[in-house]
Formats: C-alpha cells, sequence, structure tokens
C-alpha cells in the first residue's frame, strides 16, 4: 500500500514513538523506509557551519561528520534496522521542512512519516519567521500523505483498523477522505465519519440560536453522508457523526471515544497564515493532542492504491 | 614548500579539485600551508604596475593623513577605535606598502594583509564619503584582494566559493539541472493555492528575466516560489533563463576577477539569448553589485551596463506599487516599530535609497517606520558584507562587528528590519542569535504577500464548506 | 643673491611649479582606465560633469559636505590653513605691488589689517593641525615625516612673511627667509603631497564622476556628499 517511506528523524527520543510506527508500517506494508536526518541550515552567513542537535555546538558538515552522523542513526535504530534490512539512511543538509520536501520528491515516496512538534524546535535554531514549523510546512506542501506521531502514548499496534476521518468539506479533505477509505478497506478496519461545526466562525447571534446550530449539524450530517458515505459501496462498517464546538477539541474527543489508532484529516486549506493564529492551526492541535498517529492527505497525487494492498 | 596543495596561486577550476579543498574542514590543512607559501615579488610587482593606474596611485600618495575616515568606519568604531582600524591605515600599511616596497614583501605581510583586506574591511565604500580627497578605500581594498588572491593568500571559503563559481556558474552546487528542477518543484507547489502560476524557463523575448542566488534554489526554493506568486499577481510575463540564473559573485569577495568576468558573461549571454526587455534580479545586494554596476567593466562593455537594463527588486516592487499591479491591503499594512537596513551595494552605491522609502510608504502604517541613525547613503554596513558573513577565521571579528548594527537597531526599537538584501538579512539573522534583542526581519517578498490583495480571478475556485 | 632669488629663481620656482602641476594633472588623466577603475568616464559627459562639479563643490565651500559638519573644528581650521596659504598671497597688497612693479597689471588688494589677521589664523590652524596629529590617536597612527615636513614647509612662508612685513629695522634677512621658504613651497608643490593643490580637483572629480555615471548619479538625487 506504501511503496516508499521517508522517514524524518533526528534520532532524538522525541522521535521514538514516531519510530515505531515508521518501522512497523513499513514491515506491514513491505515498504521501502528511508531514515533521513537534516542538519539543519548551515547558518552563520555563507559558511558550512551547522548546530550538531545532540550537543548544540556548531559543527562543520564534512563527509566525515555526515557519516558519523549517520552512524549514530544507525546506532539508535539498530534494534529495528536489523529486523528490517534493505534501510536506507540519508543525511542532508537545510532547512529541514525544505529538505524533507525534496527528498520526497527526489525519492517519489508514498509517505512521510514525521515526529511531534517538538521535532524542529530544538536549540532556538529554528526560528520562527526563519524556518517556521517543520511540520507545519511539509504537512501544507508535501503532495504524499504526511503521517506525525508526537505523543509517547501514541502506539501503533500491528496495522490500523479503526481509522477517524475529520473533514471540514474542503476540496484537500476529499483526497484526505481517499486516502481514510483506501486504508479502511485494505486492513478491514472500521471507518468514522467525523465533522465538527466550528462554533467560533459564527459571529452573529442568530446563527449562535441552538436552532440556528442544529440546522448546521443537519447539514452537516446529510453532506456526510452524501459526499462521502456514498462513496463507500459496499462497505459497510463505517459511523458518521457532528459534533459542535471548536474543531481541534471536537476531532481528538471523538477519536479517543471511538479508541481510533489512526486519525485523517486534511491541512485545512484556510489556516494560510498560520502567524495570525494564536494556537497553531487545527492540524496541529490534533497532532500535538491526538493519542495515535495523524495523517494529513491535501492531494490526490500519492494516494495508496486498493489493488496493491 | 612554496605551494601547497591546497594552499597556492592557482584557482579552482574543476569539481575534483573543488571537492578536495571542501574536504579540508575549515581549511585547517590550508591555512597550515599559508604559512609557508612563497610570495612570488616579480609577479606582485609585474601586476601592480599593470593595474595600479593614476587613480589609485594618486589615492594612495595624496592621502593627507587627516584621519577624516577614521569616525566613517563602522569597524573603526566598533573596535573601541583602535588606530590600527582607521581605514587609512588599513590600506596604506597594506596596499600602500606593497607599492612603495615595489612587491617586495613577505610571507608574513601577505598574512596579514589578507587579514586586513577581508576582516577589517567590508567595502562598504563609506569612507569614500568622508575623505576630503575622495579616496575610495573600499575600492582600494577590493584591488588589494585582488592582489592577494593572484599570490593564494585568500581565505578558505572565499577560494571555494570562487571556485564554485568557475564550476558551476553559481556560488553553491547548484547545477542548470538541479535549478530547473527547483523551478517545476516550486510552481507544483503552489498550483493548488495558484491556479495558473508559472515558472517559465527560458522564454525569449519576455518583459522580465528574473535571476537570482543560488541559496534561494539550494536552501530557500519558497524564496523563488515567492517571486513567481507576485509576478503572477501582477500580471508579469516574466522567464527565468535555465543557464546564466545565478546572479551573486563570490569571486567578487574574493577577488578572483577572471570568474567574475566568467560569471557575468553567463548571465550576460542568457540576456542576449532569451532577449527580455529588462532583467530583474533578487532582493540581494552584491548580486546587483556584481552583476549590474561592476560587471559591466568585467564583462568589457566600455557603456557600462548590461546587456539589458537590469534592476534591483526594490525598484520593481516599488513601480509595481506606483502602477497598481500590485496593491497593497491598507488593513494588513504593517503596525508595528519597523525599521530598513539600507544595503551599501544598491543603496550607496546605486543611489536606490528614495525608491526604497517609496516602497515603505505602501506597506508601513504611517508612523510606524523608523529610520536607523545614519541612514540612507550613509547607513552602516550590516557587519557581515564583502564576504566577511562567510568566513570562519574571522567569524569574532564578525560577531564584534554585528554589534554596530544590533545597537542601530536597538535605538530604533523596532522589532521588524526589512532586509532585501541576503548578506544583510544573513547578519541580522546571526546578530539576532548571538545578541538576541528579540528582533524579526525579513525580505520583501513574504512582506508583500501577506499584505497583497489578491484579484479574483488569480483565486483558487476551491468548493470549500463554510466551515472548519 | 636678493636679485637672483626674486630674478631667475622665482621664475624657475614658479615655472616648476606650474609646469609641474600641470604634468601631474596629464599623467592623472592620461592614467584613468575605465576598465581597471570600472567608471565608464567618457560615456556619459552631462552625469560625469554634474558628478564632477557637486564633488568639488561640496567641498570647496566649508560645511557642505556631510564630513566637514561632522568635524566642524578641524573643517574650520582647514579651510583657515587654505585660506591663508591660497587666498592671502593672491591678494596681498605687497605681492600685488611687486607684480604691478613688474608687469603692470594689478587687482584689488585686501586690507593689511585683514591679512595679518587671516596669517595669523592660518598659521594657527596649521599649528592646531600640527598638534592634532599628534593628540589623536587616529590621525598619528597614519603621519609619516613627509606630512609633517609639509606642514613646515607651507607654515614658514606664512611666518616669514608676516615677521618681514611687521620687523622694524633693516630686515632683509626675514624678507630673504621669506622668499626662499616660498620658492621652496612652489617647488615643493608638484613633488609632493601638496601636489594636491591640483590632485584634490582631479581626485574629486573622478570619485564625483565615480558615484554621478555608475554609482547612483542616474537615479534619484545621487549621492550626498
Amino acid at each position: 500500500m506504501f511503496e516508499k517511506i521517508l522517514f524524518a528523524t533526528t534520532g532524538s527520543p522525541e522521535c521514538d514513538s514516531a519510530a515505531r510506527v515508521a518501522f512497523d508500517m513499513a514491515r506491514q506494508y513491505g515498504s521501502q523506509l528511508t531514515l533521513f536526518h537534516v542538519l539543519g541550515i548551515p547558518g552563520k552567513g555563507d559558511s558550512n557551519v551547522v548546530i550538531d542537535i545532540r550537543s548544540g555546538e556548531e559543527v562543520d558538515v564534512d563527509a566525515e561528520y555526515i557519516e558519523g552522523v549517520a552512524e549514530e542513526l544507525r546506532t539508535t535504530y539498530a534494534k529495528q534496522l536489523e529486523a528490517l534490512p534493505g534501510v536506507t539512511i540519508e543525511v542532508g543538509v537545510g532547512v529541514p521542512s525544505r529538505e524533507v520536501l525534496r527528498m520526497a520528491r527526489t525519492k517519489d515516496v508514498d509517505m512521510i512519516v514525521l515526529c511531534g512538534p517538538a521535532e524542529g524546535q530544538q536549540a532556538g535554531f529554528y526560528k520562527r519567521g526563519v524556518v517556521g514549523d517543520t511540520l507545519r510546512k511539509v504537512a501544507k506542501a508535501a503532495r504524499c500523505p504526511v503521517l506525525t506521531v508526537s505523543r509517547p502514548s501514541a502506539s501503533f499496534w500491528g496495522g490500523f483498523s479503526n481509522i477517524v476521518f475529520a473533514t471540514d468539506f474542503s476540496k484537500a479533505s476529499e483526497s484526505a477522505f481517499q486516502f481514510a477509505k483506501t486504508v479502511v478497506q485494505a486492513v478491514d478496519g472500521e471507518l468514522h465519519l467525523f465533522h465538527c461545526v466550528d462554533l467560533s466562525r459564527f459571529q452573529s447571534p442568530i446563527a449562535l440560536t441552538q436552532d440556528g446550530i442544529e440546522a448546521k449539524l443537519a447539514e452537516a450530517r446529510r453532506r456526510l453522508h452524501h459526499e462521502y458515505a456514498t462513496q463507500l459501496g459496499d462497505f459497510k462498517r463505517f459511523t458518521s457523526e457532528v459534533w459542535e464546538g471548536t474543531p481541534y477539541v471536537e476531532i481528538v474527543k471523538f477519536a479517543r471515544e471511538r479508541q481510533a489508532d489512526l486519525i485523517v484529516l486534511a491541512h485545512h486549506a484556510r489556516d494560510v497564515d498560520p502567524d495570525e493564529r494564536p494556537f497553531g492551526s487545527t492540524l496541529e492541535q490534533v497532532i500535538v493532542r491526538a493519542s495515535c498517529p495523524v495523517v494529513s492527505v491535501n492531494r490526490p497525487d500519492k494516494l495508496p492504491q486498493a489493488a496493491e494492498a | 614548500m612554496p605551494e601547497g596543495i591546497f594552499c597556492n596561486k592557482k584557482p579552482i577550476n574543476t569539481e575534483a579539485e573543488l571537492k578536495a579543498l571542501l574536504s579540508d574542514t575549515r581549511g585547517t590543512k590550508y591555512y597550515e600551508e599559508m604559512l609557508s607559501l612563497e610570495v612570488d615579488r616579480e609577479k606582485l610587482w609585474a601586476t601592480i604596475q599593470k593595474t595600479c593606474k593614476s587613480r589609485t596611485q594618486t589615492w594612495l600618495d595624496v592621502c593627507a593623513r587627516c584621519g577624516l575616515c577614521a569616525d566613517s568606519c563602522f569597524l573603526y568604531l566598533v573596535n573601541d577605535c583602535k588606530p590600527e582600524q582607521v581605514p587609512s591605515y588599513k590600506i596604506q600599511s597594506t596596499l600602500g606598502e606593497m607599492v612603495r616596497r615595489k612587491g617586495d614583501v613577505d610571507n608574513a605581510f601577505m598574512r596579514h594583509a589578507m587579514e586586513v583586506a577581508w576582516s577589517q574591511c567590508t567595502c562598504c565604500n563609506r569612507c569614500a564619503m568622508y575623505c576630503p580627497h575622495g579616496i575610495d578605500m573600499g575600492v582600494m581594498m577590493g584591488y588589494t584582494r585582488g592582489l592577494l588572491y593572484s599570490q593564494g593568500f585568500v581565505p578558505w571559503e572565499l577560494k571555494i566559493g570562487a571556485g564554485m563559481h568557475r564550476v558551476y556558474r553559481a556560488q553553491m552546487d547548484v547545477t542548470t539541472e538541479d535549478w530547473v528542477e527547483t523551478c517545476e518543484w516550486m510552481a507544483e507547489e503552489q498550483q493548488d493555492d495558484w491556479p495558473g502560476l508559472e515558472i517559465p524557463v527560458d522564454k525569449e523575448d519576455a518583459d522580465i528575466m528574473y535571476t537570482c542566488n543560488a541559496r534561494e534554489p539550494k536552501h530557500y526554493p519558497e524564496d523563488l516560489a515567492e517571486a513567481a506568486i507576485l509576478f503572477h499577481i501582477a500580471g508579469e510575463n516574466w522567464t527565468v533563463p535555465s543557464e546564466g540564473w545565478e546572479q551573486t559573485s563570490l569571486s567578487m569577495f574574493a577577488g578572483d576577477w577572471e570568474a567574475c568576468k566568467l560569471q557575468v558573461e553567463n548571465v550576460y549571454a542568457a540576456i542576449d539569448r532569451l532577449k527580455p526587455k529588462r532583467v530583474i534580479g533578487t532582493e540581494c545586494g552584491h548580486a546587483h553589485r556584481a552583476t549590474v554596476i561592476e560587471g559591466p567593466y568585467w564583462a568589457g562593455r566600455p557603456d557600462g551596463q548590461p546587456p539589458a537594463p537590469y534592476i534591483h527588486y526594490v525598484q520593481w516592487v516599488a513601480e509595481a506599487l506606483r502602477t497598481g499591479k500590485l496593491k497593497i491591503d491598507p488593513a494588513k499594512r504593517i503596525k508595528q516599530t519597523v525599521t530598513y537596513q539600507d544595503s551599501c551595494n544598491y543603496i550607496r552605491n546605486w543611489g536606490l535609497a528614495e525608491t526604497a522609502r517609496e516602497i515603505l510608504t505602501y506597506l508601513v502604517e504611517p508612523g510606524y517606520l523608523v529610520e536607523m541613525t545614519p541612514n540612507k547613503e550613509h547607513n552602516y554596513c550590516c557587519g557581515g558584507g564583502g564576504g566577511f558573513n562567510g568566513i570562519g577565521k574571522f567569524r569574532p571579528q564578525r560577531n564584534k562587528a554585528l554589534l554596530t548594527k544590533r545597537d542601530q537597531i536597538l535605538a530604533t526599537g523596532a522589532k521588524l528590519v526589512i532586509a532585501p538584501c541576503h548578506n544583510c538579512w544573513d547578519a541580522i539573522r546571526d546578530l539576532e542569535e548571538e545578541y538576541h534583542i528579540h528582533i524579526d526581519w525579513s525580505f520583501l517578498k513574504p512582506l508583500l504577500l501577506k499584505m497583497v490583495i489578491i484579484p479574483d480571478h488569480l483565486k483558487p475556485q476551491d468548493e470549500e464548506g463554510d466551515e472548519e | 643673491m636678493y636679485a637672483f632669488l626674486t630674478g631667475p629663481m622665482l621664475w624657475l620656482s614658479f615655472a616648476i611649479c606650474i609646469l609641474g602641476c600641470a604634468w601631474r594633472v596629464y599623467k592623472y588623466v592620461k592614467g584613468l582606465n575605465w576598465q581597471l577603475d570600472r567608471v565608464a568616464y567618457g560615456k556619459y559627459p552631462d552625469l560625469a560633469f554634474k558628478g564632477a562639479m557637486k564633488s568639488i563643490f561640496h567641498w570647496l565651500i566649508p560645511f557642505a559636505s556631510c564630513s566637514w559638519r561632522a568635524k566642524p573644528v578641524f573643517a574650520a581650521a582647514f579651510f583657515l590653513l587654505h585660506i591663508g596659504l591660497v587666498i592671502v598671497p593672491l591678494f596681498l597688497y605687497a605681492h600685488i605691488m611687486i607684480v604691478a612693479e613688474r608687469f603692470g597689471v594689478s587687482w584689488p588688494a585686501m586690507p593689511d589689517g585683514l591679512a595679518d589677521i587671516l596669517t595669523i589664523l592660518s598659521i594657527l590652524a596649521g599649528v592646531f593641525i600640527l598638534l592634532r596629529r599628534f593628540a589623536l590617536s587616529e590621525v598619528r597612527i597614519i603621519t609619516t615625516r613627509q606630512d609633517i615636513m609639509i606642514m613646515a614647509i607651507s607654515l614658514a612662508p606664512l611666518v616669514t612673511g608676516f615677521v618681514a612685513a611687521h620687523q622694524s629695522g633693516d630686515g632683509n634677512g626675514w624678507l630673504l627667509a621669506h622668499i626662499i621658504t616660498g620658492e621652496i613651497w612652489l617647488i615643493a608643490v608638484p613633488f609632493t603631497k601638496l601636489s594636491h593643490a591640483v590632485l584634490f580637483f582631479c581626485s574629486r572629480a573622478q570619485i564625483g564622476i565615480d558615484f554621478g555615471v555608475k554609482r547612483g548619479g542616474q537615479r534619484g538625487s545621487g549621492i550626498v556628499w
């Protein structure tokens, strides 16, 4: 289902949960896994210096150092690598989000696995306004699904089976749905279609009357059925639900309630200017809070092919 | 050992040589070898005789030693007014001595001269404005760098930088394929948000040919995407060349005039090939200096002009705002204290001070712009110009030099510094990292994209729900 | 002796000074190279002329350049010194008389009192500049013996001339000294840094053209000196 997986990692403990998912998935689906570590932009003007992620000190990027970093990754993931031969290790230099996207494009991967937001915020080196958030940028621009695991409790036990698909009815959500559909059919799991009516978007008191809200809920239910459920054909193991509130809160609550092991959603296109959103986008908030892996899908380009599953 | 393996008088001309030199981390061996690099005195004197003509000779001779240049030099001021930092002293004790001794100088002299030429002068040319005789010590230091380079006395990174231009015609190892691929990638990445957006490569007879800094495709390709989006919004008929897209010249910093010529001729060849009405360069100061101001002379163009009108990005922005090609949403104008970093290379040395100010009237809510003191043509260098940013050996000196800009910025109380120049941008980022004064800094492109009004027909036709 | 010094020697001194200066200017202009200097000297005559004039003007007029305004005391001393060295001798009654006697041409002279004051100020300015050389570390480090010599050569005719004009008694000595130092000064002009008497204009014009045609003169208000 996922022929090529790119796992972007710093090799630090924050990436352990993501590593587990990445290796498990690769084994499960027979994927070709690439471990990729980005050394950060050569800072300090034009020179060849980067900040070492472990020591926090300036080091020179040369062949020796790159080999050292690769070796460290090999040591960190020794057990997993032993169990899964054929894993490629790559070390890149540059802005992490950019290099992950570049590598994903070069290798034409089907899935990017990222560590949670904690990654990429070390040493004050990746600064707001300079690099921005690796996760946000990768999730927005990637052609393929991006899977993120941030919380240590977020685990992946032998495959996905209980999948929550949260939609905002955007065009990107359609791709996310296709992804969720393919995966759930391939693993023969259960799919939960979900939408949250965002109350914070309603300014007028009329819209906020209970009648107003309920009308919205009914409309959303209709759309869930019309736009997604009808596409599921013979597949019957799905539920659909519409709640109201703040989307990320409700998505996380819903996923917990359904004991989801995967949340699928689109990187919301409306969140174009992350700087103006003090709490980050819905996607980011879900990633930070969810206790299972979260997949963001924006584009139809690299959706898994059901036939290959 | 007259010539080292790494440190020698031979420029780098092949990828293999380049990689070999790069493998010498921080130039450790390179600088070791430099200790015993022999000076070819005859060649040095012959070069001086051939190239040190009346202008430079007069500058050296006529200097009244009045010391008025001292206070004009930010490096003198920031280094606690050390007399050795007086511009006149710096040039007289290096180039002046070389000429007076008819090239009869030793290794230690050359190494000292190298330190002066690359760590005590950023070639910002500010002293030229304060000397009663109009002596431009920045220009002379540039000339001195050329002499030093020809003898192999050049900082490691700049030998590599010049080599990059010789091998790749770019300051970094970005090949034509890499570049074209990056253009495709960026166009593709923006397609959802900007339907119909293109980055046309090698389109002939376009209105605009765009050139940039290799750091952009290499590390910040979104800068290229931003340029494309802005051209798209403005409805420009533009293109980028597949060859000759790199506008910068580390060889200029290195004093490798031959590489400078090769580099700039590459860009001019693209202009001749694609015949654009005009060329626009990215937000980079030294790239403009190298390709537009000095380049025509390296390429031997007697009129001192590139083959087509060649303007700096701020000129295009000012024009687009003036003519309404780009319209700013007044509600989104900058409403925090902001200041502008005047780049020496296109403000002092190309007269764009007022053009930059014109842009600011559109972008900044009245009352929020606080100018640095001094500013415009008289502004101080960011602290990292002339290659200073990139030289590891002189990093402590560079960090000290950043204090000038830090204090200038602090005095304005600005939280945002608009710095449409890669070198300035880098220097300000580094000074924030070094001294933590809690400021943001930005090129123009991302600011414009936040504020520009997007015409309806360019918006993506996304059938999106009205809720999230 | 007197006849020789005021006759052939004076002629010779003037000839050396004028021809020497002309030679310096000729050599300067001939040595300009558009490609090495990276200035298209001849291509934009209007801009070049404007740039050169602007560059000279702002520095010839007291306090008309940023640099002069930044250092008002030094600028004042500088202009006082040069007034004493250039303007006063040209408009001194005694000098004009000599020219009138020999060539029959004359021009208005400045009052002796004013000349005295300007001369004294000029000498004081010269001394001040000399002292400044030693007092300020940034000037001390670039000072050479030539700089002190030149100041001595320049101040000597002023001092001797002033004393010669004001001494009582027979005083041929001071007058002779004045003539000798004056002639030394004239001869020194083309061969020393005093050549800036003409090269100042060359150098200023050059940088003016540089900024005028190449570095911004075509845009905005051009360079602000």
